[in-house]
C-alpha cells in the first residue's frame, strides 16, 4: 500500500534533523495558522498564488530562494564547524549524516537558491525594461514557479521522512547505483531535480520568447538594456542544457528503477559517460547562473556612475560568445578521467579563451566607471566587491584551466574555494545587488542603506576569512568533503574558516535586519516616483510598484537608455507634452493552473521516491487533468478600463513633475 | 498585447503563416506527406536491396534520413528562408550547433578515455 515507506524512514535517533525538521514544521505550521486566523488566505490565493503577473511570481521566486538560502547555508555552518573540530576526531557529524550534508548544501545552493534567484529578478525586471505588459506565457510562467517549488520541498522533506543523497551534488555513478545507494536519498536527489528542472525550462523558454517577440516599439535589439541581453543568452542555455540534465537523470532513474545498464559496471554500462553528459549540461549551467548577475552588474554600475555603460556593443559580443563557448569546455571539469593530451590540451585552451570575453566585460565595467560621478550605495558596493572578488575566482580557474595544474588540484579544497569563490563573488554578490537594486521597484521603498552596507561588509570580509584558508588547504593537499582528517596542518585553517564563517553569518543577520527595518519604516523610505536611483531604463518609467498593467501607455524607444533621454525630453519640455489618449487594456485572468499542477506533481513525485504506484498513477492524472482544464479554458482575458488606466497613470506623472519642478528650482 | 508584436522586423512563429489560402496551405502539406513517404520508402527499399554496393548502403540511409528532416522541417515546421522567419532559422542552427558540439563532442571524449591505459592485450599479457 505504502512501497517502501514504513516508520523507519522517520530517523528518530538522529537528533539533529529531527529537531531541525520539528522546528522548521512548527514554524511553518505557525505561519499557517496566522495566515488563516488572520484572513489572509483568500488575499493570499487571489493576489499571489493563483497569480500569473511576472512580477508577482518573480517576486516569489526570489522569496522561495532566500529561504533555501538559510537551509543551504545553515549546511555550510554546520560543514565547517564539523571540519574545524574533527582533527584526529570523529566530530560531532557522523559520516552518513555529514554526507548528506554536503550534497544537500550543494544540491540546494545551485538549485533552489541560485536559479530561483536569478530567473526571479530576470521575471520581476525583464518585461518591465522591455516595456511590456507581461511575459510571453503568463500562466506557464506560474507553472515554472511552482514545479520548482514543488522541487524544494521535496529536497526539505527528505530531512524528516527518509534521507536525502549521500554522493555529492552531482550524484556520480557507480556511487549514486543502486548497489552502493540502495536507500531513497538519491530519488529524493533525482526526482526533485527532474519536476524542477521541467520548471527551469519553462521559465528558459517562456524568458527566451519573451526578449525575442514582445519589444516594445522601437526597442530593437541593440537598444534592449544589458539585463536584457544577459537574459537572453542565460535563456537559450537554459533551453539547450537542462534537456541533458533530465535525459542523464532519466538514465540514471532507469538504472535505478527498472534495472537498465546505463552506469553500471557490469553489463556494458559505463559510469564515465555520466560524468561526460552531467558536465555537459554542468557547465552551461555556472553560466546561466553568472550571465544575469554580469548583466545586472551592468545596469548598476551604469545608474550610479551616470554614464551609459562603456562600450555597449562589446558587451553584447561578449554576453553572446560567453553563450557559445560556455558549451565547449566541459571536461574541464574531468580532466583526470583518463583523456590523453589532445583531447584534455584542447579543452584547456577553450577554457582559457571564455575568460577573455570575461575580462572585457570587466574592463567595460571600469571604463563606465571612470569619469563618472560615482554613487557608493549599497548595489554599487556589491558590484564593486564582485569585481575585485570574481577577478580572483577568475585567475585560480584559469589557473586550474591549465590541465597539468589540474592533476593536482583536482578535488582539492582549492577548487572549493575556487568556484565558492566565482559562485558567491559572481552570482551572490550579484544576487543581493540586483535585490537592493530592484527592492523598491517591486515593494515601493528602498531597504535601509546603513544595513545594506553593514551586510555588504560583513559578506566580503567573511568570504575572504573563510575561503582564502581552503585555497591554502587545498595547496596543502585536504581533499574535499572530509569527516575528519589527521594532518595537523590543515587544522588552523580550518579554524579560521569556521571564524569567516560566523561573519557570513552575522551578514545573512544583517539582511534580515534590513529587512525588518526597511519595512518598519517603509514611509521615509516610500519611492513615489517609481525612479529612486535617477535610473536609465524603462523600468524606471512606471510607478514603484508598478500598475499590473505595467505601463499606461507603450514606451516609444528612440535609442539606448531609453528612460534617460525620456526625462531629459520631459525636461526641456518641461511636461508640455499633450495628455496622451488612454485604452482599455487586456491582461490574463489569474489561474491556479500552477499551483495545482504543482500539487500533483509533489504526489507524483513523493509516491516515485517511496514506490507508492497508486498515488503515482493518481499523480500524474491530477496533473494531466489540470493541464486540460486548462487548456479548455474559455476566456483567458480580462479588461481594465480606460478611465482607471488614466487614472493610476495620472497619479503617477503628477508625482513625477512634482520631482522635476523640486529639481528645477533647486 | 497585439499592438506591441509589431515590430519592424516581424518574424512568424512556426505554423503561423499570414495570407496564404487554405487550397495553398492543404497542398503544401500533401506534398510534404507524399515526399516523407517516398523517402520512408526507399529506406525500407534500399536496406533490403543487393541492387546496390552494399557498402554504401549506411551512406545511402543517413542521406535519406537527412533529406526527411529536411522535408520535415520545410513542409511541417514551414521553416523558410524568407526575412519573416529569421528567428527560426537561427534557433534551428544554435538547436544544430549545440547538438553537434554535445554529440560529437562526447563521441570524442568518450573514445580518447583509455588513452592512458596501456593497450589491452598488453595487460592480458601481463596477467
Amino acid at each position: 500500500m505504502l512501497g517502501k515507506l514504513t516508520w523507519s524512514a522517520i530517523p528518530f535517533d538522529q537528533p539533529i534533523p529531527l529537531v531541525a525538521g520539528g522546528v522548521v514544521i512548527v514554524a511553518l505550521l505557525a505561519v499557517l495558522i496566522w495566515v488563516v486566523v488572520k484572513g489572509h488566505l483568500p488575499y493570499l490565493w487571489r493576489e499571489w498564488i493563483t497569480s500569473v503577473d511576472h512580477k508577482r511570481i518573480g517576486v516569489m521566486y526570489v522569496l522561495l530562494a532566500s529561504v533555501m538560502f538559510l537551509r543551504g547555508g545553515s549546511d555550510a555552518i554546520l560543514m565547517r564547524i564539523q571540519q574545524a573540530i574533527a582533527y584526529q576526531s570523529q566530530g560531532y557529524l557522523p559520516p552518513e549524516h555529514y554526507n548528506q550534508i554536503f550534497s544537500a548544501h550543494g544540491t540546494i545552493m545551485i538549485f533552489f537558491v541560485a536559479m530561483p534567484f536569478v530567473i526571479g529578478l530576470m521575471n520581476l525586471v525583464v518585461p518591465l525594461q522591455l516595456g511590456v505588459r507581461d511575459v510571453a506565457f503568463p500562466t506557464l510562467n506560474s507553472v515554472g514557479f511552482w514545479l520548482t517549488a514543488t522541487g524544494a520541498l521535496l529536497v526539505n522533506l527528505s530531512l524528516v521522512i527518509g534521507e536525502f543523497a549521500r554522493t555529492g551534488w552531482l550524484a556520480f555513478p557507480p556511487l549514486s547505483g543502486l548497489v552502493y545507494s540502495p536507500g531513497v536519498g538519491v530519488d529524493y536527489y533525482a526526482w526533485s531535480l527532474q519536476i524542477s528542472g521541467v520548471g527551469t525550462l519553462v521559465a528558459g523558454i517562456n524568458l527566451v520568447t519573451t526578449v525575442l517577440k514582445l519589444r516594445t516599439r522601437g526597442m530593437n535589439y541593440l537598444r534592449m538594456p544589458m539585463f536584457c541581453w544577459t537574459t537572453l543568452a542565460s535563456s537559450l542555455l537554459m533551453v539547450a542544457a537542462f534537456p541533458i540534465l533530465t535525459a542523464t537523470l532519466a538514465m540514471l532513474l532507469l538504472d535505478r528503477y527498472l534495472g537498465f545498464h546505463f552506469f553500471t559496471n557490469e553489463a556494458g554500462g559505463n559510469v564515465m559517460i555520466f560524468m561526460n553528459l552531467i558536465w555537459a549540461w554542468g557547465h552551461p549551467e555556472v553560466y546561466i547562473l553568472v550571465l544575469p548577475a554580469f548583466g545586472i552588474f551592468s545596469e548598476v554600475v551604469s545608474t550610479f556612475s551616470g554614464k551609459p555603460l562603456f562600450g555597449y556593443r562589446s558587451m553584447v559580443l561578449a554576453t553572446m560568445a560567453i553563450c557559445v563557448i560556455s558549451f565547449m569546455v566541459w571536461l574541464h571539469h574531468f580532466f583526470t578521467m583518463g583523456a590523453g593530451p589532445d583531447v584534455n590540451a584542447i579543452f584547456g585552451i577553450a577554457s582559457m579563451i571564455i575568460a577573455i570575453p570575461t575580462g572585457v566585460k570587466i574592463y567595460n565595467w571600469l571604463f563606465t566607471m571612470y569619469g563618472g560621478r560615482i554613487r557608493f550605495t549599497t548595489p554599487m558596493l556589491w558590484s564593486v566587491g564582485f569585481m575585485v572578488t570574481f577577478i580572483i575566482g577568475g585567475l585560480t580557474g584559469v589557473l586550474v584551466a591549465v590541465p597539468p595544474a589540474d592533476f593536482i588540484l583536482h578535488n582539492s579544497m582549492f577548487l572549493v574555494a575556487h568556484f565558492h569563490n566565482v559562485i558567491i563573488g559572481g552570482v551572490l554578490f550579484g544576487a543581493f545587488a540586483g535585490f537592493t537594486y530592484w527592492f523598491p521597484k517591486a515593494f515601493g521603498f528602498r531597504l535601509d542603506e546603513r544595513w545594506g552596507k553593514a551586510a555588504f561588509w560583513c559578506t566580503f570580509i567573511g568570504f575572504y576569512v573563510t575561503f582564502i584558508p581552503l585555497y591554502a588547504a587545498g595547496m596543502l593537499g585536504m581533499t574535499r568533503r572530509m569527516q575528519h582528517y589527521d594532518v595537523a596542518v590543515w587544522r588552523p585553517w580550518m579554524i579560521v574558516a569556521v571564524i569567516g564563517m560566523a561573519i557570513l553569518t552575522m551578514a545573512v543577520v544583517c539582511q534580515v535586519v534590513q529587512l525588518v527595518v526597511s519595512i518598519r519604516n517603509r514611509e521615509s523610505l516610500r519611492d513615489r516616483t517609481g525612479d529612486p536611483w535617477d535610473g536609465r531604463s524603462l523600468e524606471w518609467a512606471t510607478s514603484s510598484p508598478p500598475p499590473v498593467f505595467n505601463f499606461a501607455i507603450s514606451p516609444d524607444v528612440r535609442g539606448e537608455d531609453a528612460y534617460w533621454e525620456m526625462k531629459a525630453k520631459a525636461r526641456q519640455q518641461q511636461f508640455a507634452h499633450a495628455q496622451p489618449e488612454y485604452q482599455d487594456i487586456e491582461m490574463p485572468r489569474n489561474s491556479p493552473t500552477g499551483f495545482v499542477c504543482a500539487f500533483f506533481a509533489s504526489i507524483m513525485g513523493f509516491a516515485l521516491i517511496w514506490h507508492i504506484w497508486w498515488m503515482v498513477i493518481l499523480g500524474l492524472i491530477g496533473a494531466w487533468a489540470t493541464f486540460v482544464v486548462f487548456a479548455w479554458r474559455d476566456h483567458d482575458e480580462y479588461v481594465i478600463p480606460a478611465a482607471d488606466v488614466a487614472r493610476i497613470d495620472r497619479a503617477n506623472i503628477e508625482e513625477r513633475r512634482n520631482l522635476v519642478s523640486l529639481a528645477g528650482s533647486v | 498585447m497585439s499592438e506591441l508584436s509589431d515590430h519592424s522586423d516581424t518574424s512568424f512563429a512556426p505554423g503561423d503563416e499570414g495570407e496564404h489560402d487554405v487550397g495553398a496551405r492543404v497542398l503544401g502539406y500533401v506534398i510534404g506527406l507524399a515526399l516523407a513517404l517516398l523517402l520512408t520508402a526507399t529506406s525500407f527499399f534500399v536496406a533490403g536491396t543487393t541492387l546496390v554496393w552494399q557498402p554504401s548502403i549506411p551512406v545511402a540511409l543517413i542521406v535519406l534520413a537527412i533529406a526527411q528532416m529536411g522535408v520535415h522541417l520545410v513542409f511541417f515546421l514551414h521553416i523558410t528562408t524568407g526575412p519573416d522567419n529569421t528567428n527560426n532559422v537561427l534557433a534551428l542552427a544554435f538547436g544544430l550547433f549545440i547538438v553537434f558540439l554535445v554529440v560529437g563532442g562526447s563521441v570524442w571524449i568518450m573514445s580518447h578515455l583509455n588513452q592512458n591505459m596501456p593497450p589491452m592485450d598488453q595487460i592480458m599479457r601481463m596477467q
